[in-house]
């Protein structure tokens, strides 16, 4: 047998002091950089920022969110993907009532907006959660989670200080703990706490920003989105939000669907995916409408929004005026979206894809690009 | 295919993780050490604490190790009665243990091929290949031969779950023999901590750590994206990207490796070596010598032996060579890529015996290079996802890519590949570089880890060292990549 050589040690005691010596040193090391990150704090895990101004780091919304998540003050969440970033904790707080904390997410998937509702559910005691639901964060498994800066940090979500590890001995969160320390703001980072995410102001929005680079006879050429099945969708719904949904009833949960552009619906068309959309959007009516906890807000159908690309960065993403108005048809609406309106709000849509699909409804809307 | 992810929803207690360094391992150590005067418990202490290890991928599959370590356990007491039945048990065990593999490992394979050959789909069951069954199925094939050659017996179930589950070598070996384990197992003083082992332990579980974390996972994402798009990368990127992947392999492997034989060490276990030196080998059969030395040796003992090995001609030899190596290579994986690699190896062997007999040497350096760049070559086939896919790469190591000229192609790839490590492509491309060329040097040129651990004296500098290491490669743990190993 090929074995290791025993080293010729002849002595124990240099060895016993050589790895004692190693271990109490490599130990009192990872302690002190572990002790470091928890005074700092980068990303806000441990207490909120206020020695200095917050980092809110592209991208790292998954990690920072948590921590906003327990710490914060608050009584409404805004759950999103990447068009809900742009909203306003104060605008949430002035039309709503309260105190709101924004943690959406890019590319957020269902069961990510899951686990970020449930550290915020059992962070605080809320009274309102806005859900704006997003087709694509259905598309997958039921447990599929979007590596957007990294693995999804799970162990930032819950309260177990033992997993914590990943984040106190991080070479990164080690670095831009040093940088904080040292001002150094050589990282791009946002520092407003009203509006961690906010991107209103880093884009151009306007019909020609939307319309660069696309084939208007194939849509999703530029944007790749996932192709989704009905069932598939329903299972990601019935596993991660219905739960959600059903476990609190004290909370009042607003489902929106956001107005995405026109031309997010012709795509749609353009791949097979419309009948499915509705059909989910349906389901999803059908599946709460026996919880009283829970109120529809449907703007898809939203003319004066959606076909106005001027008010649009892409296809899917509305300017920050949208959002405020999204929150306003959530929190001063009083009519409840009913059976009817469903019906309503599906035969408005599609006559709206099926005129923007002829060459003249195309053009209303493109304008010039359509020839 | 390398995404550990892919293979079940769990999560394991990989050796390069905060649970396995800061807390698995420090615990498993301090209660082994703390029963150490009973040696029982400790042995079920460590039995324990392997278990666990691997439950902690996934609960679901502890059963099936559990049942294995049974069936071989009882096959095993069997065989050791003297019965004029010994070889139909053997067979049966044997036959027991194929079975299970082939569920978890080859029923989708064989079902896709007979599906293509039928010419209409078939089910799949898609089932989860658990953690290290290929490595533990192994370790206890060769027990119940041995035992049937009256070479080993292992009367306690306990010290035999202990002998498969232990911890260090369970999900990526190296591959026991139940012969060089067991009395070590069986030693009272080796339940006593010695310190010379600690030490001795820890600087080799440094240096498989590092291994890991600065040599393996700085290459991982100049290989991943290399092989992602073979057919877009120039000739000079197709070479980068090969030469990414043949140093990762070594790097994660034989740090896998290390890290396996420092932790055991630290228990006072000696696991037997795995790799000396690979690419320093100047011909393939030193390669074979160097390279997962422990699948060798079960390869050469329980099957290249046995089909007849070298004494029945040349003919039979070539023929039992090739099925060694073809069936090495289906062992790394269900897939025809891996069948292809082990025929290019089978048939690089041949190549050589053929040589040798000429009488002929050629100079050392040009042997080097000639055995480094078929070994190079074969990782394409063990890497691709496909044979498309690796022929494609051939075709872009071969200049057959129409892409931009070659200089300005690579740097474009580098400075691509650069630009999704870090925002600083110019930095990075830089840094892609010095990666590759640092790990040449280290891979090629430097001692090996065997050696440092043999030459190994507690001194300051050692110290100062392994302590360095150690904090800087676990503060690098946070972008966690899992062994390549684990998926054989």
């Amino acid at each position: 047998m090929a074995t290791l050589a025993t080293p010729m040690l002849t002595a124990d005691r240099p060895a016993r002091l050589w790895f004692a010596a190693v271990t109490v040193a490599t130990l009192a090391l990872l302690a002190a950089c572990a002790t470091f990150v928890w005074w700092v704090d980068p990303f806000q895990q441990y207490r909120l920022a206020s020695r200095y101004p917050p980092r809110f780091y592209s991208l790292h919304h998954r990690y920072i969110n948590p921590g906003l998540a327990k710490h914060q003050a608050y009584d409404t969440v805004i759950s999103g993907s990447s068009i809900m970033e742009s909203t306003r904790n104060s605008v949430v707080a002035r039309l709503c009532g309260g105190a709101a904390v924004n943690l959406s997410m890019p590319a957020m998937s269902a069961s990510e907006q899951r686990l970020m509702l449930d550290t915020a559910l059992a962070s605080r005691s809320l009274r309102r959660v806005i859900m704006v639901l997003d087709f694509n964060e259905f598309a997958g498994a039921p447990d599929e989670r979007q590596d957007v800066a990294g693995p999804l940090p799970t162990y930032l979500y819950d309260r177990n200080p033992f997993n914590d590890l990943p984040y106190l001995l991080s070479w990164n969160v080690l670095l831009r703990s040093w940088r904080i320390v040292t001002d150094n703001r050589s990282e791009r980072y946002a520092s407003d706490p009203d509006a961690p995410w906010y991107w209103g102001d880093l884009k151009r929005f306007g019909r020609d920003e939307v319309l660069r680079g696309l084939d208007l006879k194939n849509l999703n050429a530029r944007f790749q989105q996932p192709e989704r099945t009905l069932a598939a969708m329903r299972a990601s719904f019935e596993r991660n939000l219905l739960p959600l949904l059903r476990a609190h009833p004290q909370t009042q949960f607003d489902l929106v669907w956001p107005p995405y552009s026109i031309l997010v619906w012709v795509d749609f068309a353009q791949r097979d995916q419309l009948d499915l959309s509705l059909a989910f959007k349906r389901y999803v009516y059908e599946a709460t409408r026996g919880l009283p906890n829970v109120a529809i807000t449907d703007l898809q159908s939203e003319r004066s929004i959606t076909h106005d690309l001027d008010r649009y960065t892409d296809l899917y993403h509305f300017d920050p005026a949208i959002n405020e108005r999204l929150v306003k048809a959530v929190c001063l609406s009083a009519k409840r979206f009913e059976a009817s309106d469903v019906d309503e709000a599906e035969r408005r849509l599609r006559e709206q894809v099926a005129a923007a699909q002829t060459p003249a409804g195309l053009a209303q809307i493109v304008g010039a690009r359509a020839q | 295919m390398f995404n550990l992810a892919r293979q079940g929803p769990g999560r394991s207690v990989l050796f390069n993780s905060y649970d396995y360094l800061l807390y698995f391992l420090p615990l498993s150590l301090v209660g082994f050490f703390a029963l150490g005067r009973r040696p029982t418990w400790a042995v079920a202490w460590l039995v324990a604490a392997s278990l666990f290890f691997y439950a902690w991928w996934d609960p679901r599959y502890l059963p099936l190790i559990l049942g294995s370590i049974a069936f071989n356990f009882l096959v095993g007491r069997a065989l050791r009665r003297e019965t004029p039945r010994g070889r139909l048990i053997l067979g049966g065990g044997i036959a027991g243990n194929l079975l299970l593999l082939g569920v978890f490992k080859y029923a989708d394979f064989a079902l896709s091929n007979a599906a293509n050959l039928l010419g209409k789909p078939l089910p799949l069951p898609h089932l989860v290949l658990p953690l290290g069954i290929s490595f533990f199925t192994f370790t206890q094939i060769a027990y119940l031969v041995d035992v049937y050659r009256r070479k080993a017996r292992e009367p306690s179930v306990a010290n035999y779950a202990l002998f498969v589950s232990f911890f260090p070598h369970l999900l990526a070996g190296p591959i026991l023999h139940h012969s060089e384990m067991m009395p070590q197992f069986a030693s009272p003083t080796n339940k006593r901590a010695q310190a010379t082992n600690l030490a001795a332990g820890l600087f080799l579980l440094c240096i498989g750590l590092v291994k890991k974390v600065c040599f393996a996972d700085q290459l991982a994402p100049l290989a991943d994206a290399g092989f992602a798009n073979p057919a877009g990368l120039s000739t000079l990127g197709a070479w980068l990207a090969v030469l990414a992947y043949t140093l990762q392999i070594y790097f994660d492997f034989s740090g896998y490796t290390d890290m396996a034989l420092g932790a055991a060490r630290m228990f006072n276990i000696e696991l037997p070596l795995n790799f000396n030196s690979p690419y320093h080998a100047t011909n393939i059969r030193e390669f074979w010598q160097r390279w997962h030395m422990t699948l060798s040796r079960f390869l050469r003992e329980y099957l290249y032996i046995p089909l007849g090995g070298n004494r029945h001609g040349e003919w039979r030899t070539m023929l039992a060579v090739m099925i060694t190596f073809l069936l090495g290579g289906l062992w790394h994986g269900a897939s025809w890529t891996f069948v292809v690699w082990g025929a290019m190896h089978g048939m690089a062997l041949l190549c050589y015996r053929a040589w040798e007999r000429t009488g002929v040497t050629l100079p050392r350096p040009l042997a080097w290079g000639l055995t480094f760049l078929f070994v190079m070559i074969a990782w394409v086939f063990f890497r691709a996802q496909s044979l498309a896919g690796a022929a494609t790469m051939l075709r872009a190591l071969s200049g057959g890519n129409t892409v931009e000229p070659s200089g300005a192609a690579a740097t474009h790839w580098l400075a691509q590949l650069a630009a999704a490590l870090t925002s600083d492509a110019q930095t990075s491309a830089t840094w892609v570089g010095a990666v590759i060329l640092a790990s040449v040097v280290v891979a090629a040129l430097r001692r090996n880890s065997n050696v440092m651990v043999r030459e190994f004296r507690p001194s300051w500098p050692t110290g100062i060292a392994v302590t360095v290491g150690l904090v800087f490669s676990v503060l690098q743990l946070g972008k966690v990549a899992p062994f390549i190993y684990f998926n054989f």
